[in-house]
């Protein structure tokens, strides 16, 4: 099952918006698309979940993945725009602490740059 | 299908959008708020993953039954199948503190299951796993 992600440019930073469901059916297709992104040579990623409703450990393994990578490669992902209930899973699993979570597109966007 | 949801699914990845629906629909006709729905198909989406991926070693007639249901202000969900015997209760703590370098890919699924339900009880009983997890409502409502 394919995940729709759009995609926004903002000169050196790359934004992915997932739209909908982030879960166990879809995660490979979430993952076949930043990790594209990320072998292709960007290294500053924002996700915006402004259009996320749904996510599980499987979506959230995939961007562990990529701030894995792109901090071994000198490069960043920042995560904005969280609905409570989701960023509420990203604190009971510490995500918070490794992966820079801000309220607004324009929070992660400076913190990128 | 206001009071009681029972639904034995195949024991594959691709049922867990279509029950994931009929959660939410049981969430509407019972008054569920919305944060408590949500926790409930994350906590299934964790489970059903964990069992497809790792209780059933190709077992062709694996199906898992989910029943739930709300007693006074308690929501009950069992889940049951027929794989390889496990206790998610006994499995071990998740990494959610070391360094980014350090974090380990994965084991955060059951840790999220077993920190948004209040009790989680497992039995395996007529060789079928059963996982009761009981969420109280009165919390998602602070």
């Amino acid at each position: 099952m394919d995940i729709e992600v759009a995609e926004e440019r903002n000169d050196e930073v790359l934004v992915l918006l997932p739209v909908g469901r982030l879960d166990s059916g879809n995660a490979r297709s979430f993952e076949s698309v930043v990790m594209d992104h990320v072998s292709s040579g960007e290294r500053r990623l924002v996700v915006d979940f402004s259009r996320l409703d749904f996510i599980s450990s499987s979506g959230m393994r995939v961007l562990l993945i990529a701030a894995k990578a792109l901090k071994a490669g000198e490069g960043t992902l920042v995560l904005c725009s969280m609905k409570n209930h989701i960023e509420e899973v990203f604190r009971i699993s510490g995500f918070d602490r490794i992966i820079p979570i801000k309220e607004s597109r324009e929070a992660a966007l400076a913190a990128s740059s | 299908m206001a009071d009681e949801l029972d639904v034995t699914i195949p024991a594959r990845l691709s049922e867990v959008r279509e029950l994931s629906g009929m959660v939410e629909a049981f969430g509407d006709a019972n008054g569920l708020p919305d944060p408590k729905v949500f926790v409930i198909n994350l906590a299934l989406d964790e489970l059903i993953t964990n069992t497809v991926t790792h209780g059933l070693e190709d077992k062709a007639d694996a199906e898992i039954r989910i029943r739930m249901q709300v007693d006074g202000g308690t929501l009950i969900l069992v889940m049951e199948d027929n794989g390889q015997p496990f206790d998610p209760t006994q499995d071990t703590n998740a990494d959610v503190t070391s360094s980014l370098e350090e974090r380990a890919i994965g084991g955060l699924g059951l840790h999220l299951v077993k920190s948004f339900a209040d009790r989680i009880t497992y039995e395996f009983v007529g060789g079928r796993n059963r996982l009761t997890m009981e969420h109280d409502l009165a919390r998602a409502a602070e």
